[in-house]
């Protein structure tokens, strides 16, 4: 089909969609900080060997071993913990169509919690029970834990058909299952310390394998998610839009919240349960570049690897040569960045 | 018929078509065990714009909702060129009715991107678009002045220039049936004029059935044709002659309706005196 002559060469502002080069600007700023958060992950640490440039340029053969098999898995795998947190962000609140929706609001959290539960009583109760705790691992319950839990949510909202529905059902989920946990751990009041360490997120616990196979599950999830992003733009011009646009809504979010599923569950495994991250990670993306969901859910998990990151770094920094869970500082600083963000929005109105 | 056949059909819709655009028979709406509209049977044909008025809460969205297949029927059929609605698939149904929302909230996309997913059911996931893809959303933007404003963001425009955007998103998908609810809410009355062109020249140049539902009298006497709801339900379908011979208005409103015939076109005149000049 040829164009009318008169819409040809207006030189009007084009439709096309462009990368701004503030966006270009924002995605280099994000990497440099992230290299530089790596590279200072690699100096910074709980051990009493030195923390100086001239000890990582020539190291001995143990500093070598707490480098490369400590340090750099536990930077690598906080990095791409982070990054899943900031992805399942971002796909709910486009999901839920709501700035304040974060990954854990299918009872993830609360599922995960209840899984190494469960799997410490079995491994107090029995040989058996021992066993087959020692096979899966904490991350393995953990990880086991929140997948049903999310298969609950969806299972009571029916398939989520509706999204207040399923937003309601995982209140129900996080709610009931967090009443099985604290009802079990009263049962045995010893192994609450060992709950705490994982209630409260830690990165110490960061193997290469674990990297590797946070690393794996990133790639699987952002592909897919960025193939969507469409859905949700088109969702976010309201439920009865996106449905009259073509798209089938109970599959575009079937399809989401099957990838919000396998990001969070994986990251709970292997760090615990972090807060914040996923919720602080979008909204700063959000904050500094105005975006589209295809640029979103490409910027969330950069900015939530980074900021994961840092927390890490904070967290083994502050109270050398002790270290703090890094939970307790993304909550301290994420709490913070939202307590900022309602500041201003009261001073803006 | 095939793929080909029918894709071409949808973009030069026939303007005398004997087969209505857009029918329902005894349509029954309404939301769980109330029932709002029951038992309408309309034909909507192709090249005509319709205009749906009637006092608050007589069920105009929900009419159109149901005719664009979003709200659930409780009974009856709805057909789109001559085919059961549900028969069509989403991405083909999507093709040959677009449908404006009430009011859509504001998003940070900008409004070439929000005009972009009128293209949804022809360009897809991928949104890789094609040069009819482009032309379809300049079209459109043109035709409704939100050009301008292509590389804003909707959460920095005003309601009415959003209101615009919208609905080029709406025309950018070049459906041969549009429905809209309140096109002209949110536009001054100059705008709201403008609209009203464009609708009527998408049904007479484009050969487009456009139903929409307005509140503004004066504007809806402007349309070719009249669909009247009052609270028990449909009142009337027909010409803006045959609603005005049959006090259509006033049975609707359920108080009297003037309509006064001033240089060519029907206003709607309130019963209220000028206040006193001194």
């Amino acid at each position: 089909m040829s164009a009318p002559p008169a819409l040809v060469g207006l030189g009007l502002p084009d439709v096309e969609p462009r990368v701004s080069s503030r966006l270009l600007l924002w995605l280099a700023a994000c990497l440099a900080i992230t290299m530089l958060l790596t590279g200072a992950s690699l100096v910074v640490g709980t051990s009493s060997i030195e923390t100086s440039l001239g000890w990582l340029l020539t190291p001995d053969a143990q500093s070598s071993v707490i480098l490369w098999q400590i340090r750099l898995p536990r930077t690598v795998g906080a990095w791409f913990a982070g990054a899943l947190l900031g992805l399942a962000g971002a796909i709910a609140q486009g999901v839920f169509r709501n700035r304040l929706a974060d990954p854990y609001l299918l009872g993830t959290a609360s599922g995960a919690a209840l899984g190494v539960t469960i799997s410490l009583l079995a491994a107090d109760a029995s040989i058996a029970g021992l066993e087959w705790a020692g096979k899966i691992g904490i991350t393995g319950a953990a990880c086991i834990g929140a997948c049903a839990a999310i298969a609950l949510t969806i299972m009571l909202s029916r398939g989520a058909l509706q999204t207040a529905s399923l937003l309601l059902a995982g209140i129900v989920v996080a709610f009931l299952l967090s009443a099985v946990t604290s009802l079990l751990l009263l049962t045995k009041p010893e192994i609450w310390r060992t709950m705490q360490g994982f209630l409260l997120g830690s990165t110490g616990y960061l193997s290469w394998s674990s990297a590797l196979l946070l690393g794996i599950v990133f790639s699987i999830c952002i592909v897919p998610a960025a193939l969507l992003a469409r859905g949700l733009d088109a969702l976010s011009l309201g439920e009865d839009t996106a449905q009259s646009l073509g798209l089938s809504l109970p599959m575009l979010r079937l399809a989401l919240l099957g990838i919000l599923s396998l990001a969070t569950a994986t990251a709970v495994g292997q760090v615990g349960i972090v807060g914040f991250v996923g919720l602080v990670a979008p909204h700063l993306v959000r904050e500094t570049v105005s975006v589209n969901h295809r640029q979103l859910l490409i910027g969330a998990p950069l900015c939530g690897g980074a900021l994961l990151q840092a927390a890490d770094l904070v967290s083994r920094w502050i109270i050398r040569p002790a270290e703090l869970p890094v939970g307790a500082v993304t909550a301290c600083v994420g709490g913070a960045y939202l307590v900022f963000l309602l500041w201003r929005r009261s001073r803006d109105e | 018929m095939s793929e080909a056949a029918t894709s071409s059909a949808a973009r030069l819709p026939v303007p005398l078509s004997p087969v209505p655009a857009l029918a329902c028979r005894a349509l029954a709406v309404g939301y769980g065990a109330h029932t709002v509209l029951e038992g309408v049977s309309l034909n909507l044909a192709a090249g005509s714009w319709t205009a749906i008025v009637g006092p608050n809460g007589s069920g105009k969205s929900t009419l159109l909702r149901a005719l664009a297949g979003l709200s659930p029927r409780l009974a009856g059929t709805v057909s789109l060129q001559g085919r059961d609605l549900a028969s069509w698939s989403r991405r083909e149904r999507a093709r040959r009715l677009a449908w404006l929302a009430q009011s859509s909230g504001a998003t940070d996309l900008t409004a070439s991107e929000v005009v972009g997913l009128g293209r949804f059911a022809h360009s897809g996931w991928l949104a890789h678009r094609k040069s009819e893809d482009d032309m379809a959303m300049r079209r459109a933007m043109l035709a409704t002045g939100s050009l301008p404003w292509a590389a804003r963001r909707l959460s920095t425009l005003s309601g009415g220039e959003r209101q615009r955007v919208y609905l080029a998103r709406v025309l950018a998908v070049e459906a041969p049936v549009l429905l809209l609810d309140e096109p002209t809410t949110h536009l001054d009355p100059p705008h709201q004029e403008d609209i009203a062109r464009l609708l009527r020249s998408q049904a007479q140049l484009c050969g487009v059935c456009v139903l929409s539902a307005i509140h503004e009298l004066s504007l809806a006497l402007t349309a070719d044709r009249l669909i009247v709801l009052g609270f028990n339900g449909l009142i009337g379908h027909g010409t803006i002659r045959e609603a005005l011979d049959g006090d259509w208005l006033s049975t609707a409103f359920r108080t009297r309706v003037n309509i006064v015939e001033h240089a060519g076109v029907y206003l709607w005149r309130p019963a209220l005196e000028m206040p006193p000049r001194d």
